[in-house]
């Protein structure tokens, strides 16, 4: 059908976007199956795997820490001022902004910043190989390229977050932990006894398990665009664009399924 | 040794092969000719695999591969090999780990004589001292030649070239077609060979094919060409008699 018959017929154009929804999905899920089947069968390609984590690890790891800081200094900040207005009293926040920070900032900050990061740099370079014919060059020697290229970096890519979003939660509540004592007036002895008090050891293994989680979707969604990536000039600019919006568009979803999940157990 | 029966090939609404039917003998070198866009290195992409065609028929060595799995096209592969119109070299491994990587993987070869084959390889093209050097530090023409290299190395009996002479300047252009007609006459290799240079058709295949918008508009010996009314045909060879 022609793009003007489409805008003139709303249902066909629902219907053509549906039946490319489930087709790009249908794409989207074959390519998550066939890396599982390639990541149990075979060994990873160590030298590869390292390098990527290197990579994912290395130009990443200062930037959450500098982004991390803040966003404790603004939940720090804005949530005193606010509990001062309504109850006269911000007692809690060090206990909240402790489970706020284990249960949320930590692992989306970070997860929302590998993505902008290694995930476009993935995209990209996964796209332009495709439009060089790099991808069927490997093919034309046997070589898998889901095992040759997604398979590393998506085991450098969990392993990083995982590693990252453990750091950026440390330096997320030392940095709340800083304010609370210049700023709010509680010693950090204080910060400390409210955070046990509203933190358990649960809440770090769930935020481990969703960095694991984020770590896991973003090279997917990124090799996929990659490997989808159209000839041409644009080409690799749209499937990197596209690979960024979907990877934080899938985290935040993910957020929110794993957060819902987990409030079972708590 | 190559049979294209009634081959089509669509991308979404636009069909870009439109029925061809093409036998490539054992042995021949058939040069592909066309304007750009008709759809060669579509036509090359699926007669190994990394593209399928909508309909049709396309026979190797006598085996209808047209419905073969991922893993039946290794076989394939193997036999047949590619020059790609982009270098297509890996970015990440040195010029010798690019041509050595077919090596490592279909043989089981020593390292010294892994050395030897990749220099001779290297040699054939015209190139030396490059080994230890990455894609990125050498030209765009020394880079197609790698590529050719990286094929050639690996001794297929098929040999599909999209434009391995594009970009190239006249000496090596006339020391690849050379190396063509040489792997064809000692190793009695098939070449299909992608390309826009009507006169170095005439000079070294023994069959060419014309394609327009998706079909053959004629093919023949040189000879047979040099006769033909096709206006595109006519158009090819004026260019190549300006030359
Ligand atoms: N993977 C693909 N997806 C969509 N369209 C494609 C794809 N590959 C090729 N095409 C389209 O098929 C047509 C023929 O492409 P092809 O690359 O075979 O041309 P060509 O004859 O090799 O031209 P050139 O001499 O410029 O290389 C082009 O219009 C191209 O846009
Ligand atoms: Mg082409």
């Amino acid at each position: 059908m022609t793009t003007k018959q489409l805008i003139q017929n709303p249902f066909a154009f629902i219907g053509v976007l549906l039946i490319h929804t489930c087709r790009d999905a249908r794409a989207f899920l074959t390519l998550v199956v066939q890396t599982l089947f390639q990541l149990v069968t075979h060994l990873p390609r160590k030298k590869e795997t390292i390098q990527q984590l290197y990579f994912v690890a290395n130009g990443s790891l200062w930037t959450i820490i500098f982004c991390v800081c803040f966003a404790a200094v603004v939940t720090m900040l804005e949530s005193s001022f606010h509990m001062k207005l309504v109850i006269q009293n911000d007692s809690m926040v060090p206990g909240f902004a402790s489970l706020l920070i284990l249960r949320e900032l930590g692992a989306i900050v970070t997860a929302l910043l590998l993505t902008s990061r290694i995930g476009a740099g993935m995209a990209a370079e996964i796209g332009s190989m495709k439009v060089t014919e790099q991808i069927d060059a490997l093919k034309m020697l046997g070589i898998n390229p889901i095992r040759f290229l997604i398979v590393p970096r998506l085991i450098a890519s969990t392993i990083g977050c995982v590693l990252l979003s453990i750091i950026a939660n440390l330096v997320c509540i030392f940095a709340a932990m800083i304010v609370a004592d210049q700023f709010l007036g509680y010693s950090n002895g204080m910060f400390l006894t409210a955070m046990r008090r509203f933190v358990d050891f649960q809440d770090i293994i769930f935020a481990s398990i969703k960095a694991f989680c984020f770590g896991f979707v973003i090279p997917l969604v990124s090799c996929y665009f990659g490997f989808n990536c159209r000839t041409g000039a644009d080409g690799v600019g749209r499937a990197t664009t596209q690979s960024v919006v979907f990877a934080s568009v899938a985290i935040i979803v993910l957020d929110f399924v794993l957060s819902y999940t987990f409030s079972y157990f708590y | 040794m190559i049979k294209y029966k009634n081959l089509v090939k669509s991308f979404g609404t636009r069909t870009v092969l439109k029925g061809i039917d093409l036998h490539i003998k054992a042995g021949e070198i058939v040069f592909i000719l066309g304007t750009s866009g008709t759809g060669k290195s579509v036509l090359l992409k699926n007669t190994v695999g990394l593209l399928r065609p909508d309909s049709g028929e396309i026979w190797i060595d006598g085996e209808n591969v047209s419905g073969y799995s991922e893993e039946q096209f290794l076989s394939i592969r193997k036999k047949c090999g590619m020059v790609f119109q982009h270098p297509a070299l890996f970015d990440s491994l040195t010029i010798y780990e690019n041509i050595a990587y077919g090596l490592r993987k279909h043989f089981s070869m020593a390292e010294n004589e892994i050395e030897r084959r990749v220099e001779q390889a290297l040699s054939l093209v015209n190139l030396d001292n490059i080994l230890s050097k990455r894609p990125g530090e050498i030209s765009y023409g020394m880079q197609k030649r790698v590529s050719l290299a990286r094929t050639v190395v690996l001794q297929p009996k098929v040999l599909l070239f999209d434009e391995p002479t594009t970009g190239l300047d006249p000496v090596t252009t006339n020391s690849i077609n050379t190396l063509i007609q040489s792997l064809s006459r000692k190793l009695n290799t098939t070449s299909m060979v992608v390309s826009h240079d009507m006169q170095c058709a005439l000079k070294i295949a023994d069959h060419i094919v014309v394609l327009d918008q998706g079909q053959v508009v004629d093919q023949g010996t040189p000879k047979q060409l040099l006769e033909s009314e096709v206006p595109l045909v006519r158009d090819f060879l004026e260019e190549a008699r300006n030359q």
